[in-house]
């Protein structure tokens, strides 16, 4: 089962990628900021690799930007792509996100439908974006 | 979104409330050092937080004034905007509001109709010193496009469940060029609000071959929402040229326009629902394209765009293209360069592949890296304090259930009594009481760590001073700097809750009446700025808390005065008074009305509602004051107030308990150090003369005090506020712990008692209020 670490300082945030990620078939974990999500990362058994990274910008201690450039240095994140959900819809954000080495950028509140497309395209996951992409289109008010 | 499970509900509130009650924290503190980037960009990130939760649900009203809240602060915290007492007023304001529509999410589960405009113009409020034009504005120039032309055609398109009178048809053609003005057309529509429905098709027939410019936009869009006219005008405000809206009219449009294509919108809709994914695959995969272009990409990040690009392949449903374009990565060279040469290659979210050879044939590409665990080493993590929220009713009920164990547990050596005496098991009764104490000891050990979960910091009502402080200095134009000291203090939830309003009312007579205005002061030769200050501290099991304004003081004249004026006391009386004596008078019922409070410049409004809600929870007040130089008054308050430690003592033939807090000692004085006085008693006790009062004669209980055999009569000591007196009682015995419960039904009215409480062998044991029966 693919792996996803969650990071965001928000409880309900936390709560709400859970929910969708998790109905999604995707198995969740979470951290609370950057440092957090660090020592998540270095302290996780190699035979159960995060496979997606959720992150958000705005954290305590360690921001979403900081985390990602210093994931990008070890060896157990070099692979992993990075989907960064955050409320900042400034382009420059966006630009910054880039340049720390997140390969996708979605503004929050990201909807459910294109929130799992996304993360299932960016975890290859093909039935999972096809089903995405159809409730996203069932008219059904994603 | 209608995603409003009831889970994600509670989180939220639970969170915004944590959230406004930072912020509030937050905004007095910045206020006092506006500087301090630390506190906010911290003040910052929980209206951010905030704004980021609402948007979650559909809370618009919420998201609108806190999403302009955070807009102010991001204005504030990158030093373009200086923070200033208005701004403090708008986001104190705002957080209020917010807070009163948690409330109401909380009860109602939604927010409103009402809340809109309220909420509109608090954003306005706040917007305004952004100093740019609040959204309103920008709402009110619609789109030269109108709402009540004739439908387009294609909308027959559309099955008939969308095309429901007032909905809102949009047709949104981007700009060829609009991906150089930083629009993302695909991103705007699929974030229209109450979007029901979204077709994408090619503007123009695409361009094929070199002709093709893939930083051209080439889109057609077409949406239906279900969303009011004003909230799409608005979401597509910067774009207005580009769209055309229409309203669904009344009737449905199938007659007039009964397109042939009726049995359509099945096959369309399945062709569009593969655009989207391959829509988003294709923007996801330009995405890694513009990543690896970036000068400075990091050897990671290259990493993991390639194994992006990979995942994106794999979901394009193509096996022989994902072999071909798997089989070509495989062999090109590391770096950047490469691996973007080789992804421009393909489309696999175009409309149409044009896949070519691999450009260049290189060396296989080496494994990533693994440079080994440095970083891994440090893997013994330790984690903070692991803090779980619980909820008040599940704390209350352990609490309730601990007192019925301790209830119980008293039961236990009556039992051991009843086996000796009534069945002769002496052996029995022995081991009864061993497991008794060994119960005993558990059950003391449970209450304790119940209690300690119970502890609140009193940090926790000392919050709401500062904005009281704040907002009544302002009103009263006086300058007054609150200093709080011992926030971290705790004691029993209970406590603490009753202490609230005491206290405020406290801080409001300081603020009203001890401190003066700053020309008052610096004619005194006072500094302008006085200072409030409250501190807290524990003394053994007691709370004492501390309110000391450098204010003028009670003017004691003024009181005496007013003490006699009200009859509280004759004249002769209150001139022999000393000050600090004077002082005490305000504590007297009916010491203060209306009309009283206006002049008299110092305390007295309500002290005896202060000391009245005090000594309900067992504490005790003091008042000290010196004129010119400010009042400090003393609250001592019992840690917890859950179990109640009493006194058996014996009258009229009945036990009574007696609160052990109110008892000072117990004495056995012989008869005739009794000293009667016309129908008073009195006694010498340690050099002081106490007053006597027959306990039974108080209750109506028609017994003498008996003497024990060696003449003496049982004389318990209680302190009642500032003086002891002393009750003639039966005989003592011991100590019990009990859980008060107050008199309910048609007892309540009864005087004389704080309430009653079960013993171990199921009798109940009233409780005295002794200052009741005084």
């Amino acid at each position: 089962m693919k792996n996803i670490l969650v990071v965001d300082d928000a409880a309900t945030v936390r709560m709400y990628h859970r929910k969708m990620l998790g109905d999604a078939g995707w198995r969740i974990e979470e951290a609370v900021n950057g440092l957090e999500a660090l020592e998540r990362v270095m302290n996780q058994p190699p035979e159960q690799p995060f496979d997606l990274y959720v992150v958000d910008i705005n954290m305590p201690k360690m921001d979403g930007y900081t985390f990602v450039r210093e994931l990008r240095r070890l060896p157990q994140g070099t692979q992993v792509p990075v989907l960064m959900v955050s409320t900042e819809a400034q382009p420059q954000d966006a630009v910054a996100a880039e340049e720390a080495g997140a390969n996708c950028y979605l503004i929050k509140p990201a909807k459910p439908q294109d929130l799992v497309l996304t993360a299932a395209l960016l975890l290859g996951d093909g039935p999972a974006a096809r089903r995405a992409a159809d409730a996203q289109l069932q008219g059904v008010r994603a | 979104m209608s995603l409003n499970s009831t889970e994600l509900l509670d989180q939220f509130i639970l969170e915004a409330r944590e959230c406004l009650e930072n912020i509030g924290h937050r905004l007095l503190d910045v206020e006092k050092s506006p500087s301090d980037t630390g506190l906010l960009n911290d003040l910052f990130r929980q209206v951010h937080t905030l704004k980021g939760n609402c948007g979650l649900f559909e809370f618009k009203a919420l998201e609108h004034v806190v999403h302009a809240g955070e807009d102010l602060l991001d204005r504030i915290r990158s030093g373009q905007q200086r923070y200033n007492p208005e701004i403090a007023d708008v986001l104190l304001d705002a957080m209020d509001y917010t807070s009163s529509l948690i409330d109401v999410i909380e009860s109602q589960g939604k927010l409103p109709d009402s809340a809109q405009e309220r909420s509109r113009h608090l954003a306005q409020a706040l917007r305004r010193h952004l100093g740019e034009p609040a959204p309103a504005a920008v709402q009110s120039a619609p789109p030269a496009t109108t709402a009540d032309t004739p439908l387009p055609d294609w909308i027959g398109l559309a099955p008939p469940e969308w095309r429901e009178s007032g909905r809102i048809v949009v047709r949104y053609r981007p700009e060829a060029d609009c991906f150089f003005k930083g629009e993302d057309p695909w991103r705007l529509a699929s974030t229209t609000p109450g979007l029901l429905h979204l077709a994408v098709a090619p503007d123009q027939p695409w361009a094929s071959g070199d002709a093709f410019d893939c930083y051209v936009c080439n889109l057609d869009l077409r949406l239906v929402s279900e969303a009011p006219l004003a909230e799409i005008e608005a979401h597509f405000r910067y774009v207005p040229e580009q769209m055309a809206l229409w309203r669904m009219p009344d009737a449905p449009p199938e007659p007039a326009l009964a397109p042939p294509a009726a049995a359509a919108p099945a096959a369309e809709r399945s062709c569009v629902q593969m655009d989207l994914m391959n829509t988003r695959l294709q923007q996801i995969w330009d995405d890694q394209r513009r990543l690896l272009a970036r000068s400075g990409v990091s050897a990671g990040t290259v990493a993991s765009v390639r194994q992006t690009l990979t995942h994106l392949l794999i979901c394009r449903d193509d096996p022989p293209l994902i072999a071909e374009a798997r089989a070509a990565l495989g062999r090109i060279a590391p770096g950047p360069v490469p691996l973007a040469q080789w992804a421009l290659q393909y489309r696999p979210g175009g409309t149409d592949m044009d896949i070519e050879g691999p450009g260049q044939a290189a060396a296989s590409v080496p494994a990533p890296r693994r440079e080994g665990g440095t970083a891994a080493e440090d893997g013994s993590t330790e984690r903070g304090q692991k803090v779980l929220k619980v909820s008040q009713d599940k704390i209350d009920r352990l609490m309730e259930l601990i007192g019925e164990m301790v209830v119980a547990k008293n039961a236990l050596p009556y039992l051991a009594t009843r086996a000796e005496s009534l069945f002769g098991q002496r052996e029995l009764a022995r081991e009864i009481k061993a497991q008794y104490s060994v119960i005993n000891r558990i059950a003391e050990d449970m209450q304790h760590a119940i209690m300690q979960v119970r502890m609140l910091p009193v940090g926790i009502i000392f919050q709401r001073f500062g904005r009281l402080v704040r907002d009544l200095s302002k009103k009263l134009g006086k300058d007054v700097s609150l200093v709080v000291e011992g926030e971290e203090t705790e004691a029993d939830k209970n406590v603490i809750e009753s202490l609230a309003d005491p206290l405020i009312h406290i801080l409001r007579n300081s603020l009203d009446h001890g401190l003066e205005t700053p020309e008052v002061r610096l004619a005194a030769g006072k500094p302008a700025q006085g200072t409030l200050r409250v501190s807290a501290r524990q003394e053994g099991d007691r709370v004492m808390l501390t309110i000391h304004d450098d204010g003028a003081g009670i003017d004691t004249d003024r009181v005496r005065l007013k003490a006699i004026e009200r009859g509280l006391i004759p004249a002769d009386r209150a001139s022999t008074l000393t000050d600090a004596e004077a002082v005490q008078l305000v504590f007297l019922p009916g010491f203060s009305t209306s009309d009283a409070i206006s002049d008299l410049s110092g305390r007295g409004v309500g002290m005896d509602v202060v000391r009245n809600a005090v000594e309900r929870i067992n504490g005790q007040v003091e008042l000290e004051s010196v004129r010119g130089q400010g009042t400090t008054v003393r609250l001592t308050l019992p840690l917890s107030m859950a179990v109640t430690n009493v006194m058996m003592i014996e009258a009229g033939r009945r036990r009574f308990g007696v609160p052990m807090d109110l008892i000072v000692e117990t004495v056995r004085v012989p008869a005739e150090d009794i000293h009667h006085f016309k129908r008073s008693q009195t006694t010498v006790l340690r050099g002081r003369i106490v007053p006597l009062r027959s306990l039974s004669e108080l209750l109506g209980l028609d017994n003498e005090a008996r003497m024990n055999d060696d003449g003496e009569l049982a004389v318990l000591v209680v302190r009642l506020g500032s003086e002891n007196i002393g009750l003639l009682v039966d005989n003592f015995h011991g100590t019990s712990d009990i859980i008060l419960k107050p008199l309910e039904g048609v007892l309540a009215g009864i005087t004389g008692f704080a309430g009653t409480a079960l013993m171990g062998d199921g009798s109940v044991l009233m409780i005295l209020n002794p200052k009741e029966l005084v």
